[in-house]
């Protein structure tokens, strides 16, 4: 069968759509690079606790300690010299819309986020650069206890809670990256759920890169308490710039006893941002933790979030999407570890490679000593679009108990030709067949979305996929 | 800590090996080869723990003891089979007389006898010193082809000190009518053998060969570093068992690199159950189309036995066909990797690739760690993996045990049921049923 592809940048539309920027209006912007001066300037600047400074000197000590990965994607031409660490866009963060600066008003209403808020969601956040620019959350849910915050607020404002658990899922020696961001963060999101409070509709935050040559290091806190529920989606655009730009999150979720705790990403950063995130959830007793982790941007993505289950009746779930298009390299994955009896997990990677990106699966399935009866299923499929693409699965098992049942299975192929000759036969032509069947394989997936980014992953995917088979 | 730690004797040892190469007339190409793995291995120095093939099970508590091994250990006087060890003479059977045989005692080739069938139609049977002096035209293009002199280094000491080793020629159009075994014998304890082998099937050549490990019980360690090279021609096929039964106090060390041409097929058998820490790297290449290779292979450990088996299925040309399936069964304490990888090169279209880990694991300080991994870029393929690890399954054990069977006896047909399919497919009855009593006698 014929393969002939229009050569067809697979992002096509980013650059209308969220590649344009702002003019820089930062109102106060770091040198560029980073050294102990620029750790202390920003915890100065955030007017900090001297432990919160202490820390971030620490982290910094500890990430200029720590080689390079020497596995996944070549990270090699990251200047970490070249960087802005910090730029703080506004002086303040606005409590309503119309307090948001003009220009970064018209950025978001472009990428419809305030649209968004009115509609379905919860509570919104939503960060310009370094800062979060903007924070809202329904008047209900502030009453029941609800906190939805950018990061630095909930320092200030719920200091001792913070202290608490800030750092104790993932810790700044955890690897280089999360020593960095440990160092330099900034923005990201604080949340507390009361015991058994459920937030039935979406927080939701909106992450955006400006300025060029920019470092984003946003950190996440979410506590979940016994019983409770949240569901938090976040997403994430920036300009297309001809250098690159640098994202490096660090996101802690601790899911009580019998909580449960969802977050959904959807990346789309412009194929400059080396993407390179550490996420990662603990689970106790009877609670559930679940990622929903849509890559679809980026120059480089490492990304595996992960669960801990620590106590009996813990479960994990991660579902994963990742599309690479040209110069792409998406590496994807998850990482579930059960430390305890009876604790089950599921991992489910759908990943396609289009003209020359290259999308896999890294994971790990760990069962501690004494996690008897523990459960876990890996399934990883992926599809090749064209014979320049590529795909990669590197699943990992450690096993130390022998009461397990473990099963990881893989499978990698191109759009089946009965299948598209099956839809052609039936009247619908190439193109539009070969996009209903990719919907139709990443669906697992898309039908855990909400609504309203259900629609929009089928469409970017779609967009995606125009002029993929000749 | 990033520094070299250099193998203490590695100088002392690399000399002798030099020394002793050239007083036995070693070609000069040889003696090259010796000098630049000498070279790699002082250079490489002992591989790394943070090294992907060396974090998981590695060899310090073999690197200590490095001084009290002996690269050139002799092998007592054996001038005929009578003289071959009881073991070995049992596992020959009746058939000694009748089939090609190699036997090499610690570091040196003690018998090499071809039979009738094989030497009539020019298939070579003999040791790879021999071969050396015998045949350069055939052996000097392919020893060190495939197996990387930088591998790493072990890899390369081994190429320096190599000692013994076996040679298999097969001309193009020849079936070897009889089958070929290769067996490896160590002596006592204390002894270092590093055998290279090279086995060269023809255009459209066939044989079968079956290639054993096994010791004498002795109490102090002993360390096999060995590497085979195996070329299939043109539409050729092999059936080839690698059967390692190492005593408990034996580490174990190999390489092993297959190239497998248009239209060829390898049958490949591995079985694990000897030895103490024991690491193989088993490569094979398909390079040209319509290439096939069925890898069958299980691991069984018991004590405290380490097992670390690396495949690697690369497919570099289109329709290629490889299918693998490694077993795993591990008691007491025993511990193993499957480490396996799927490379599938730019234009290998309709490649069909399968790659399968099973582990049954029986006690719960045992350990299993699988990770298969597929690396894609073709798109026109069928590239499926797939692992489990688990414990005897409750149901199976309940029905057999609803019909009487006391609980060990269901285990063990449970267990033996877990190996039978890799089993039946050695191509020899005594060896298969030498395993079995082998794998009955380790369920206990």
């Amino acid at each position: 069968m014929s393969t002939e592809t229009p050569k067809l940048d697979v992002r096509e539309g980013y650059t209308e759509k969220y590649g344009f920027h702002d003019a820089e209006q930062a109102v106060f912007k770091s040198r560029r690079g980073l050294d102990r001066e620029i750790v202390a300037q920003i915890s100065e600047l955030k007017h900090e606790p001297q432990w919160m400074r202490d820390y971030r000197l620490k982290a910094l000590e500890i990430f200029e300690k720590k080689p390079m990965p020497t596995w996944g994607p070549d990270l090699s031409s990251i200047d970490f010299q070249n960087i802005y660490y910090y730029v703080k866009p506004t002086s303040e963060e606005a409590k309503s819309w119309e307090d948001v600066p003009a220009d970064m008003k018209r950025t978001f209403d472009k990428l419809g986020i305030p649209e968004a808020e009115q509609k379905f969601l919860a509570g919104v956040g939503a960060q310009y650069d370094s800062e979060v620019v903007y924070h809202k959350i329904k008047e209900n849910l502030e009453k029941q206890g609800v906190v939805f915050l950018s990061c630095d607020q909930g320092l200030k404002e719920h200091e001792a809670l913070f202290k608490q658990y800030f750092g104790t899922v993932i810790p700044s020696t955890d690897n280089k990256f999360a020593a960095l961001n440990s160092a330099v963060w900034s923005g990201g999101s604080f949340i507390y759920v009361p015991k058994g409070v459920k937030v039935d509709v979406p927080l939701q935050a909106y992450f955006r890169i400006n300025t060029k040559d920019m470092g984003q290091f946003e950190r996440t806190l979410i506590i979940v308490d016994e019983g409770a529920f949240v569901h938090y989606v976040e997403g994430c655009t920036a300009p297309v710039y001809s250098s690159d730009s640098l994202h490096s999150a660090v996101v802690e979720i601790i899911v009580k006893p019998n909580a449960r705790c969802r977050y959904t990403t959807i990346q789309n950063w412009s194929n400059n941002v080396y993407n390179l995130v550490t996420k990662r959830a603990v689970a106790y007793r009877d609670a559930t933790m679940e990622w929903i982790d849509g890559n679809l941007g980026s120059k480089i993505t490492q990304k595996y979030p992960s669960v801990y289950m620590m106590e009996p009746g813990a479960h994990g779930e991660i579902l994963s999407i990742a599309f690479a298009g040209h110069g792409q390299h998406q590496d994807a994955g998850g990482k579930v570890i059960h430390c305890a009896p009876n604790t089950s997990s599921k991992i489910i990677s759908k990943s396609i490679s289009k003209d020359g990106g290259r999308a896999g699966y890294r994971g790990l399935v760990k069962v501690q000593k004494g996690a008897v009866d523990s459960r876990s299923t890996v399934n990883c499929d992926a599809l090749l679009m064209d014979e320049k693409s590529r795909s990669d699965t590197y699943p990992y098992m450690e096993i130390e108990e022998d009461r397990v049942t473990i099963g990881h299975e893989a499978t990698v192929s191109k759009i089946g030709d009965e299948q598209l000759f099956y839809l052609q036969s039936r009247g619908i032509d190439k193109e539009e067949a070969a996009a209903m069947i990719v919907s139709g394989f990443i669906e697992p997936i898309v039908k855990e979305l909400p609504m309203e980014y259900a629609v929009e992953m089928n469409r970017l995917i779609q967009l995606q996929m125009e002029g993929s088979v000749g | 800590m990033t520094t070299i730690t250099a193998v203490p004797e590695l100088e002392s040892w690399t000399a002798a090996a030099l020394a002793r190469a050239a007083r036995s007339d070693e070609p000069a190409w040889a003696i090259a080869q010796r000098s630049a793995a000498a070279a790699n291995a002082k250079a490489l120095g002992f591989p790394k723990r943070e090294h992907e093939l060396w974090r998981r099970i590695d060899f310090r508590s073999l690197e200590p003891a490095f001084a009290s091994l002996d690269p050139w250990r002799a092998a007592p006087a054996t001038r005929n089979l009578d003289d071959l060890p009881a073991p070995l003479l049992e596992r020959l059977g009746s058939e000694a007389g009748r089939i090609g045989l190699i036997v090499q005692r610690n570091t040196a080739v003690v018998i090499e006898q071809s039979a009738p069938e094989l030497a009539r139609k020019g298939v070579i049977v003999c040791s790879l010193d021999r071969a050396m002096a015998d045949h350069p035209e055939l052996l000097r293009e392919r020893l060190g082809a495939m197996i990387e002199p930088d591998y790493d280094g072990y890899t390369a000491l081994g190429a320096a000190l190599r000692s013994g080793g076996a040679f298999v020629y097969v001309p193009d159009g020849v079936e070897a009518a009889v089958p070929i075994r290769i067996f490896h014998w160590l002596d006592g304890a204390q002894v270092l053998s590093a055998p290279r082998s090279v086995i060269v099937l023809g255009r459209n050549a066939r044989a079968t060969i079956v290639e054993e490990e096994l010791s004498e019980e002795a109490g102090d360690l002993s360390f096999h570093l060995g590497g085979t090279e195996v070329f299939l021609g043109e539409d050729a096929k092999l059936v080839y068992g690698t059967l390692q039964e190492w005593g408990g106090n034996v580490y174990h060390y190999s390489n092993q690199r297959a190239q497998i041409a248009r239209g060829a097929e390898l049958q490949w058998i591995q079985t694990v159950l000897g030895g103490r820490i024991v690491k193989s790297n088993s490569y094979f290449n398909l390079t040209g189309p319509g290439g096939q290779a069925f890898v069958h292979g299980f691991m069984f450990g018991d004590g405290r036995q380490q097992f670390h088996l690396h495949t690697l299925q690369r497919h570099l040309a289109d329709h290629c066909t490889s299918d693998l399936l490694i077993k795993g069964c591990l008691k007491d304490r025993a511990k193993s990797v499957y480490q396996g990888l799927i490379q599938v090169a730019e234009g290998a279209q309709r490649t069909d690739a399968y790659q399968a880990n099973r582990n049954l694991v029986l006690s719960d300080t045992a350990r299993a760690d699988s990770i298969p991994g597929l690396e894609i870029l073709a798109n026109d393929v069928r590239c499926t993996h797939g692992a489990t690890i688990g414990n005897v399954d409750p149901e199976q054990m309940y029905y057999l045990q609803a019909r009487g069977l006391p609980r060990n006896e269901a285990q063990r047909l449970i267990v033996e049921g877990f190996f039978a399919p890799v089993i039946d497919r050695i191509p020899l009855e005594p060896i298969r049923d030498h395993l079995k009593a082998l794998i009955q006698r380790k369920i206990g």
